[in-house]
């Protein structure tokens, strides 16, 4: 059965969307150039596919369409793909997105969809219900730290590795000694030199 | 049993077929005004889902010729003229003078006009040339009408070969639990909330029992397919109060 909680999703998004869009009237004008087409989005792993039309400067969004489809942009959810940065605003498209159809279409979506700063994770989690978002939700917090341990983790190990095992760079300590001996000799240098100016004057000076 | 062919239902009455007509007109002048405050009310503002959900089903397109029967106050009317666009063409069709009226002031307020036409047309025998709408909605109507064989008969007639058909309709609950509830809320709340909000519980009541009376999901399928549609089907909204029919000619 249709869920008519989605279409209340759908509507949300629509209107959010076109408040956003509404901000910006030069991308506005950029899609008045593509009325009338019809861009569907296959968010891989939710089995959701949401179809945008284009009307008036105005974005149509749709649950289901059976007409024919200019252009398919295929992703992960969003929220997925904008894991990691912590930011949010960076619109709906980061890494991976397959285009199939007409690809000038594609990408001319893509660069509109950038410009637009909505919560997408919100406006998501709505479409695809409690519990398919409370799953999604936990796999992106997983994710999330897991990458952030073991990022930090990775880091370390790495400069565990070529520090004392391989003695390829130095560790710490090392290179602030390595510094401050630089330090010494600029100023030793430095010290030298105003010396030498001083030697060259007196020479010059009893040359006369 | 001599008259039954010479008497239709109106609400839970038998009245002469004749008359249903007329009296279903009497209904629609009184509650036009507050028609859409009304739906909001009793739908709790979900039929304006419903109404989105049955135009994602029409795939209606840019250039495309589109009828709503029984439009009322122009809700699909309006929003098929925005996707057929300045090339396409959107026809309003109500048998009620007072409804078209409140419609069409409606959209003309809204500044919706040039692909926009207003026909006060009988649905059993609608005014125009075979395989002329690529569309046809008829949302809240069918029921209304008191021939509705001949009705669906005219309606695929003026159909063009490819073209579907959009019934959103009430229909029968099917969600476990649903039916005593809503039972309750359209016999006794949908009638008290008529003579609060438009003065008229007749009225409201006439609506309330005009929904049982109508034909359920598959009933009205079979009446599709009995005329000609083919690859027909259905989807039940919230639960099977409301279903959405669809057929295609071929």
């Amino acid at each position: 059965m249709p869920s008519m909680l989605n279409q209340a999703a759908l509507a949300t998004l629509e209107q959010a969307l076109n408040a956003a869009l509404a901000l910006d009237p030069h991308t506005a004008t950029r899609l008045q150039r593509l009325d009338g087409k019809v861009i569907a989005l296959a968010i891989e792993g939710t089995g959701i596919t949401l179809y945008l039309q284009p009307l008036d400067g105005t974005l149509r969004l749709m649950g289901a369409w059976d007409g024919p489809i200019d252009t398919t942009l295929r992703g992960a959810p969003f929220s997925l793909l904008r894991m990691g940065s912590g930011r949010t605003g960076e619109g709906l498209f980061r890494g991976g997105v397959e285009i199939e159809g007409d690809v000038e279409l594609g990408q001319q979506i893509q660069r509109v969809f950038e410009k637009i700063d909505i919560d997408w994770e919100e406006h998501l989690a709505r479409l695809c219900g409690d519990v398919i978002a409370h799953q999604l939700g936990n796999v992106v917090r997983d994710l999330r730290d897991w990458m952030a341990r073991s990022s930090d983790h990775l880091q370390q190990d790495v400069a565990d590795y070529l520090q004392e095992e391989r003695e390829l760079l130095p560790v710490d300590w090392e290179v602030e000694a390595f510094y401050e001996q630089v330090d010494t000799l600029r100023s030793d240098v430095d010290r030298l030199e105003a010396r030498l100016k001083r030697l060259e004057k007196k020479v010059t000076h009893r040359g006369e | 049993m001599s008259n039954q062919q010479d008497t239709t239902h109106f609400g839970f009455r038998q009245v002469p077929k004749q008359e249903k007509a007329a009296k279903v007109a009497e209904v629609f002048h009184s509650v036009a005004a507050k028609y859409d405050l009304m739906n909001d009310l009793m739908s709790l503002g979900i039929h304006r889902l419903w109404k989105r959900y049955t135009i994602e089903m029409s795939g209606v397109r840019r250039g495309q010729r589109v009828l709503d029967i029984a439009g009322g106050t122009g809700d699909l009317a309006g929003k098929f003229a925005e996707l057929v666009g300045p090339d396409g063409e959107v026809v309003l069709a109500d048998i009620n003078e007072s409804m078209l009226k409140v419609g069409r002031a409606r959209l003309v307020d809204r500044g919706q006009i040039g692909n926009l036409r207003y026909a006060q047309a009988n649905a059993e025998c609608l005014p125009f040339p075979d395989n002329h709408f690529d569309l046809i909605t008829i949302a809240f109507g069918l029921r209304n009408v008191t021939d509705k064989d001949k009705a669906l008969a005219s309606m695929f007639r003026i159909l063009k070969p490819g073209g579907r058909l959009l019934v959103l309709e009430f229909s029968k609950p099917v969600t476990p639990g649903l039916g005593p509830i809503y039972d309750q809320y359209s016999f006794k709340l949908l009638p008290f909330m008529g003579k609060l909000v438009a003065n008229d519980s007749e009225s409201y009541k006439y609506l309330a029992e005009s929904i049982r009376m109508h034909p359920d999901q598959d009933t009205l399928k079979g009446m599709m397919e009995a005329v000609g549609f083919e690859s027909c089907d259905y989807h039940n909204l919230t639960g099977g109060i409301v279903a959405l029919h669809r057929g295609f000619k071929f």
